[in-house]
């Protein structure tokens, strides 16, 4: 059985409408996030790895499962989509225990299981309520405990955090971690780039259809050349640093940070920098911190994709 | 079968079931299932009230008549030799009516009845003009009265738009609903989820149709004395043909719900393959003998236990309708039936392997 999550020249179109084109992954396990403006192929993406669309070419596997298997795929994977559509008249349990029932699973079973999801997602107090009354967080919450409550190793969420609170937002941010620690495959959509920041193993940028990048956020920033690196430098006497390192010509550009107790430059060859701050802080400055300024999504993702329709 | 196949299909019926008898998109389909037992209920009434009608005029007769007594009536016979033959007539309407150059014209209306048929004898001037003889409960004519809305309307209306509503929808009406995918995200094959939905539908429609038809063989038989009713059910076939027609109406279900589950996957306007279907069931009886094998109709009319015979002076055109020239034995058209059902069966779970989630989220 392979361990990842193959596409291999994967396109897709709508009659003439282009939904994702020659798209090339291989996904490791761990928390990886797909970023991308509406409309720049996520959705397309994993209704592809799920098999809810049928590429128009190229090959889709998930852990060697085939997406057109549902009676295997699904046994290891877990979608929490965005259609915001149930089922008539059920209520959140009846909802889960269904869906676990539709499994195959006998009744106590998806009893049990049902209510263990219900309750991840701390949703037991309206679990014999409708759907059909939830507010958006909730019916957010119980497609996310439908897609964790068979215990899938392949958990894929279009936008799981839409809709939901802080305090809820957290606690799921905290379940994706704990899912992905135990060795899980978690794809999670979004484009509310600091979360992604915080929770992804590597991200996976999308535009127009295109994987403009991949990988873990550090490399995917160090391989983007046309923007130099941004580098902050927490000092005691940053106006003479920033004389010091003008004179080495190792960054492009300085600025002193408005609190006089750093500055932020722009160099093109990050390594190169370090090895010569380490002459140049020599003369009795007082380094506090070096820290990458601009190597998180958010920066990579202005980079090569632009900053319209970022919420940060 | 797998055991967890069958338990999937059970899961899906569970969830089809609901919905499907609680829609209330689907409420008229309880209307057209009724309309066949108002119908029968009707006619129980008004013959009912006639039967007793009859009953009570015979009473009232100075004799019991028989039906060649009736019969014996003739045109220019005087209101004496009337009621020497017939005897005091019960109901007796006199009137005078006053014509030009100071004439007067005596009518007069006698009533008789058998107890079963009533004979309507009017005379004009004291002679015999015209006479009616209305004839009165018929049950082998009842019979075939049965038999025509059973297979003119109930089969090829009632039933054909009750699975079209139900089946039709069995997959079309999630994707109007957008919730195809809740299924598709589960751990089932697809062909597992279309015998699900499609037994679904079958108990759906079977629930309520068989339900119909029983109603309807109860009204049509419960305005009998118990000794006609029992002889028609046990000495008459009326019990077989009962059963017959509850029979009937399963197989309908099973072959219309065949096709119209799969109408449903191929067609986005429920009205294009509707009409398709109509037509074709309906020119079946003109279509060369191979294609008249591809229908749902050509074997259910050969498993009617009663056959509707053509009234004369009836166009050729509708009389090929109402007959069956070529009808295939019993178990040749129940083996037909499910021959054509199973292929649109699995040409369902072909399109169910090609089905993509095409709605948004928006």
């Amino acid at each position: 059985m392979n361990d990842r999550i193959i596409l291999e020249d994967v396109s897709k179109f709508y009659g003439e409408i282009l939904g994702v084109n020659r798209v090339n992954l291989s996904i490791p396990p761990g928390i990886t996030s797909l970023v991308g403006p509406n409309g720049s192929g996520k959705t397309t993406l994993m209704n592809l790895m799920t098999g809810l669309i049928r590429p128009t070419q190229g090959r889709v596997e998930v852990l060697g499962y085939k997406t057109n298997d549902p009676e295997h795929l699904f046994k290891v994977v877990g979608y929490s989509t965005q259609f915001d559509a149930f089922p008539k008249g059920l209520t959140g349990f009846q909802f889960i225990y269904s869906y676990l029932r539709l499994s195959g699973m006998d009744s106590d079973t998806a009893r049990q299981l049902g209510r263990q999801a219900i309750e991840r997602v701390n949703l037991a107090d309206a679990a014999g309520r409708v759907i059909a009354g939830y507010s958006k967080g909730m019916r957010q919450r119980i497609r996310l405990a439908q897609a964790l409550a068979h215990n899938p190793q392949v958990l894929i969420l279009d936008e799981p955090l839409n809709g939901l609170d802080p305090l809820a937002r957290a606690e799921m941010i905290a379940l994706f971690r704990s899912a992905a620690a135990e060795g899980c495959y978690v794809i999670i959509s979004s484009h509310i780039l600091h979360e992604v920041d915080v929770i992804s193993d590597q991200v996976i940028l999308m535009s127009n259809g295109y994987v403009v990048a991949e990988g873990a956020i550090q490399s995917v920033r160090n391989e983007i050349s046309e923007h130099p690196t941004q580098i902050l430098i927490r000092c005691n006497r940053p106006r003479e640093l920033a004389a010091k390192v003008l004179a080495s010509e190792q960054a492009s550009e300085i600025s002193i940070h408005k609190d006089e107790c750093g500055l932020l430059l722009k160099t093109r060859n990050a390594d190169d920098f370090y090895l010569a701050l380490n002459k140049i802080a020599l003369n009795g400055i007082e380094i506090e911190s070096v820290t990458p300024a601009d190597d998180d999504v958010l920066s990579v993702y202005e980079y090569l994709i632009g900053s319209d329709e970022v919420v940060r | 079968m797998k055991r967890i196949w069958w338990e999937q299909i059970k899961a899906v019926m569970r969830l089809e079931m609901k919905k499907t008898f609680f829609a209330t998109r689907g409420l008229w389909i309880y209307f057209v299932a009724l309309v066949p037992v108002v119908i029968f209920i009707a006619y129980a009434i008004a013959n009912s009230t006639q039967i007793h009608r009859s009953e009570n005029l015979a009473r009232r007769q100075d004799r019991w008549l028989t039906y060649q007594d009736l019969q014996a009536v003739r045109n220019g016979m005087s209101k004496e030799q009337v009621i020497a033959l017939l005897g005091k007539p019960p109901v007796n309407f006199h009137w005078s009516q006053h014509g030009g150059g100071g004439r007067t014209t005596v009518h007069d209306e006698l009533h008789y009845s058998d107890g079963v048929d009533d004979i309507y004898v009017s005379l004009v001037d004291g002679t015999v003009r015209n006479i009616h003889i209305s004839d009165g409960y018929d049950m082998g004519r009842d019979s075939v009265m049965f038999a025509g809305v059973f297979q003119f309307f109930f089969l090829r209306l009632a039933v054909f738009f009750g699975c079209l509503g139900i089946f039709m929808n069995l997959f079309r009406g999630e994707v109007l609903d957008r919730s195809l995918h809740f299924y598709f995200l589960a751990p089932i094959r697809r062909e597992i989820l279309v015998a699900g939905k499609f037994l679904a539908g079958l108990v759906a429609t079977s629930v309520i149709f068989v339900t119909s038809e029983l109603l309807q063989n109860v009204a049509f038989l419960w305005h009998l004395s118990p000794g006609a009713r029992n002889l028609y059910l046990y000495h008459n076939h009326g019990l077989a043909h009962a059963a017959s027609y509850l029979a009937i109406t399963v197989l309908a279900c099973v072959g219309y719900g065949a096709f119209f589950l799969v109408a449903g996957m191929l067609f986005r306007n429920p009205i294009i393959p509707t009409l398709a279907i109509l037509i074709w069931e309906g020119i079946n009886p003109f279509l060369p003998a191979v294609l008249k094998q591809i229908s749902v109709i050509y074997y259910l009319k050969a498993l009617c236990p009663v056959n509707i015979p053509t009234p004369p002076g009836m166009p050729p055109l509708f009389a090929m309708l109402i007959s069956n020239p070529d009808p295939v034995s019993a178990p040749l058209a129940l083996v037909g039936l499910l021959i054509v059902a199973l292929l649109a069966l699995y040409l369902s779970s072909l399109q169910v392997r090609r089905m993509e989630i095409n709605y948004t989220t928006e």
